[in-house]
């Protein structure tokens, strides 16, 4: 076990429930899973299976009932949220420079950050002056800026249109490839699991109900690959069966 | 240029009906005085240097003011936006204060104060604290909570979330209580001047009334509004520079 939490996150029968008019309603229910380091975990689940809580749980902004979260120690953790959330009142520059102490910030570091999510030019924007993809690559950037050693995806592509979310998971994996984070990315999407995911969790009813690795199948991948197919066939009849449970 | 014009049509409809009302002699010299005569004691006015001295004093005394009830609106605005719990205790307070208008209070103050410039600036700070201390208190208390979120996600401390996120966020609010603030503070001490001062624009016109001096009565109100215009303009120039950067609708 020593060993494992230093790979990465580990959680052991993490159990959270929400009070909900009288009633307990878990949303977690003794999950068990490892996210490991410098790889893409994609934890795919439907609409309300719990995938949201847990990121939230890794991420501290919530707290659990009952169950175990290891966190490698001093790890910085950055989170990308499913809406960009970036402050209307700063300039795309100073919204990615938002996380850093101000002595920290290296011009040349950010300028190639910008580039690299395709905002050059637009630095002095606000936020209402960028559509909604640029506003969610200045929100991807913030977190990059901040240089964290895990990096958190709420479904950040969920509210894009099918070319700029195309364009934001191959920049994602670009990222990935030239920096080698850890990232535990959340998403409904069996497609998006498939196109970036190394590890896929699949989520339902508050525990981790099948694991597939595919940390062989390189970059970029094609979907209509038959190995991917049949992935894909596998984890539609795995979630299709839970839900009719 | 073609705004500039409409906003001149009825001004000058205005100016024009009231030449023709005086030409007709509907009314005395003295009920209504001409436009005419009007601007003379302005110019008068202007040249002798009174209308200076008074607009000074007034400016001064709702700065001064104006200047103190911000201070105390801030800092009790903060306690109270960054915890909603203690709305019980000063709730129902803030209530009746603000229903009492600040005039009501000039007896009692005067007798307490005198009628030197305590009880005037003590009379703008009721006019504009509660306006600045609500808006203060709401802008703090309706921050985002996605926004908290990103500060606390990038492991803020509690001083950075309220300084970098809850602070600018509430800037709007804020602003737009002190713009509200101003003008209640500038109306107040105009009827403080007319019942207890030796000097200022409220004084001014009583001034000329007790003088039978309509023209400097009117001479008076113009320049009230004027410069009241004038402090809203200024002011609201400055919440667009901060808020937007020069950007429009950069604060969504």
């Amino acid at each position: 076990m020593e060993v494992l939490t230093i790979a990465g996150v580990k959680i052991e029968t993490l159990c959270k429930n929400y009070q909900v008019a009288d009633k307990q309603l878990p949303v977690l229910n003794g999950l068990t899973a490892e996210f490991p380091e410098e790889s893409i975990t994609v934890i795919l689940g439907r609409s309300g299976c719990g995938k949201t809580t847990l990121l939230r749980i890794l991420g501290g902004l919530e707290g659990y009932d009952s169950g175990s979260l290891t966190v490698p120690h001093h790890s910085k953790i950055g989170m990308v949220f499913q809406e960009p959330r970036l402050m209307p009142w700063l300039t795309v520059w100073k919204n990615i420079v938002f996380g850093l102490p101000k002595g920290r910030v290296s011009e040349q570091a950010v300028r190639a950050l910008i580039e690299t999510v395709g905002l050059s030019g637009f630095e002095k924007a606000y936020p209402a002056q960028l559509s909604g993809g640029m506003q969610q690559r200045a929100a991807l950037a913030r977190a990059l800026a901040y240089d964290p050693e895990l990096i958190l995806m709420d479904e950040p592509f969920a509210a894009l249109d099918y070319f700029t979310r195309e364009t934001m998971q191959n920049e994602l994996i670009r990222i990935y490839s030239l920096q080698k984070k850890s990232v535990v990315f959340v998403t409904h999407s069996i497609d998006e699991a498939l196109l970036i995911g190394q590890k896929i969790f699949i989520l339902d009813h508050g525990r981790a109900e099948r694991e597939f690795s595919l940390s062989g199948f390189p970059y970029p991948r094609e979907l209509l690959s038959p190995e991917l197919i049949g992935i894909k066939k596998e984890i539609i009849t795995i979630m299709k069966q839970r839900s009719s449970l | 240029m073609k705004t500039f014009w409409k906003a001149v049509l009825p001004v000058a409809v205005l100016l024009l009906l009231w030449q023709a009302a005086c030409n007709m002699e509907i009314w005395s010299q003295y009920v209504l005085p001409s436009p005419q005569r009007v601007f003379q004691s302005f110019e008068a006015m202007l040249r002798d240097g009174t209308l200076f001295r008074h607009i000074l004093v007034s400016l001064w005394r709702v700065l001064s003011g104006f200047s103190i009830a911000f201070v105390l609106a801030f800092l009790l605005g903060i306690l109270a936006g960054v915890h909603p719990a203690s709305a019980p205790f000063y709730k129902h307070i803030v209530e009746f204060m603000r229903n009492v208008p600040p005039l009501s209070l000039i007896a009692l103050l005067i007798l307490w104060f005198g009628i030197g410039e305590t009880s005037k600036l003590i009379i703008i700070v009721l006019a504009s604290f509660f306006p600045m201390f609500l808006n203060i208190k709401k802008g703090l208390a309706a921050c985002d909570v996605k926004l908290l979120e990103v500060g606390r996600s990038l492991n803020f401390s509690e001083t950075q979330l309220f300084l970098k996120i809850r602070l600018p966020n509430a800037l709007p609010d804020i602003l737009v209580g002190m713009r509200v603030g101003l003008g209640y503070s500038w109306r107040a001490i105009i009827g403080a001047e007319m019942i207890a001062a030796s000097s200022g624009l409220g004084y001014l016109i009583l001034d000329a009334q007790q003088m039978s001096r309509s023209d400097k009565v009117i001479v008076g109100i113009f320049v009230i509004g004027l410069v009241g215009f004038l402090c809203d303009r200024l002011f609201s120039y400055a919440i667009q520079k901060v808020l937007h950067g020069g950007v429009d609708d950069s604060w969504s």
